[in-house]
């Protein structure tokens, strides 16, 4: 019995060392969240520059779309500066999909080091270079003279500065267009087999519908949609071409409504995640639109 | 009777038709055409690295022309490397990757001499237009960086997809995919060690 209850405890332990030991922290820093546009771990801004960089930051991104974001961390804790730099922007995705307008300036104070980390729609404007000039020019002079408020907050507005105009927010989502035209080109399908369903259940009364409901789904776009065009279709071509389908039809159509619902719900939860929607949501939250960032930017220190 | 036969019969025909993207047939073509253009993103890069070398090399003799050597490597390993071009269908050429490797290798630490060699010189150092040179480089080492390892992720994600079963049936005989080569740990090695410095 009691060695029962050791053998227990030793499996248990095994366990708990498996399941937690690879929960606890790696070596390598864990990327802060993104709780703010200015994301000061280190606690080095006193809260009115945090709170102006902050308002500067959102008053630009309202403009222009651009996200710029700021990071000052105690320590890299031994990980490369551009290594950490990229996981960062790689988690939080500044910047809208595909235009990939992010730029965060990144600050580790006890490696007095200074990083530019620019996503591939900004690499044009704001260069290599001229994202060095910024740092060895704006930021580590005032460093170095020990005012770290000053040269974050010098270093932003350059950076602002050579980014400004190069993008404008848009009017409106882009999604709303697609969905509509996601909804046309399912009609189409379903008009298309309908025809073509028809057409061949003169022929034949159940190879019509099936060519007819296997037409719509393979024409029309994305998945759910398809199924739903080729339902419809061949409950359609059933109906109207011949007395068999009647039986089918009657149950089938009720269900084509709430199909619709789903997809359209789970399609707008989709595409706003990553879209160009997201960004512009809230007062209060702030999150990456989903930009991509490939290595552009400079390193500097003080 | 005869009906309800032709009926099923359409039904097996139709999910047949449905089965063909669970043998990831899109998949592979997917990833076949995901590892091209981020194999073309790789090259971009070492292209862009190559092309700042020549106005690097005249910043650099401006200084420090008598420096004959190191200049000379650099412009050598830089021609060198751009020689040798691997097209994204020569990709399952293990050869041929790894002497692009190799050429790629030999011109960063070419580099990495030519840099270290301006520490030497304090005037080269403070010239704008060499510090412009100098941080556009980094950048496109880091671009290089990132480069390839999107492009070893994506080629790990293929191979894996021309190996397991059953999509391994779908590369071989339908499409005639074969395993693409990868940048290997020995050549991170490599590429991470510092350049050898020679006074």
């Amino acid at each position: 019995m009691r060695l029962m209850r050791r053998a227990g405890w030793a499996i248990l332990a095994g366990w708990l060392w498996f399941t937690l030991v690879p929960n606890l922290p790696g070596l390598a820093l864990d990327v802060p969240p993104l709780s703010g546009r200015v994301v000061d771990i280190a606690h080095v801004l006193p809260p009115a520059t945090t709170a102006q960089l902050s308002e500067t930051l959102q008053a630009h991104e309202t403009k222009t779309s651009n996200q710029v974001a700021v990071l000052i961390v105690p320590s890299l804790e031994g990980e490369p500066l551009f290594d950490f730099s990229h996981r960062v922007a790689t988690t939080w995705k500044l910047g809208a999909k595909g235009i990939d307008n992010g730029v965060i300036l990144l600050i580790a104070i006890k490696e007095r080091k200074i990083r530019l980390e620019v996503g591939y729609g900004l690499e044009g404007v704001l260069t290599d270079a001229r994202s060095a000039q910024i740092i060895r020019h704006e930021i580590a002079p005032k460093f170095r003279a020990g005012d770290v408020p000053a040269g974050v907050a010098a270093g932003v507005l350059a950076v602002l500065h050579t980014i400004e105009g190069t993008y404008k927010a848009p009017e409106q989502p882009t999604a709303v267009h697609s969905d509509g035209e996601v909804i046309a080109s399912t009609i189409f399908a379903v008009i298309l087999g309908l025809v073509i369903g028809l057409f061949f259940s003169r022929a034949h009364r159940v190879v019509g519908p099936v060519i007819g409901g296997g037409l719509s789904f393979l024409v029309a776009p994305w998945v759910i949609p398809a199924l739903i065009a080729g339902a419809v279709s061949l409950v359609l071509v059933s109906l109207m071409g011949g007395g068999m389908g009647h039986a089918i039809g009657g149950g089938r159509r009720g269900r084509s409504g709430p199909f619709d619902d789903t997809w359209f719900s789970t399609r707008h939860g989709g595409w706003g995640s990553g879209g160009l929607g997201e960004s512009f949501g809230g007062s209060g939250g702030f999150s990456g639109g989903g930009g991509d960032f490939g290595g552009g930017g400079a390193s500097g220190d003080w | 009777m005869m009906s309800l036969a032709r009926l099923m019969g359409a039904s097996v025909m139709l999910a047949g038709l449905l089965a063909l993207s669970g043998c990831g047939y899109n998949d592979l073509q997917g990833l076949d055409e995901d590892t091209k253009a981020s194999w073309s993103e790789v090259i971009n890069q070492y292209q862009r690295r190559a092309d700042l070398i020549p106005n690097l090399v005249s910043t650099v003799k401006g200084y420090a022309a008598h420096e004959k050597d190191t200049l000379e490597g650099v412009v050598q390993a830089r021609a060198k490397a751009t020689s040798v071009q691997i097209t994204p269908e020569l990709l399952r050429d293990e050869a041929a990757f790894k002497r692009f490797q190799e050429a790629q290798q030999s011109l960063s630490s070419a580099l990495g001499r030519l840099l270290a060699l301006a520490e030497n010189y304090p005037n080269l150092k403070a010239d704008q237009g060499f510090r412009d040179l100098q941080s556009q480089l980094e950048g496109t080492e880091n671009r290089i960086t990132v480069a390839r390892k999107r492009y070893i992720d994506k080629v790990a994600e293929f191979n894996k997809m021309v190996r397991y079963f059953p999509t391994n049936l779908t590369a071989k005989f339908l499409l005639h995919l074969d395993e693409k080569a990868n940048f290997t740990v020995a050549d991170e090695k490599a590429v991470a060690k510092p350049p050898e410095v020679k006074f």
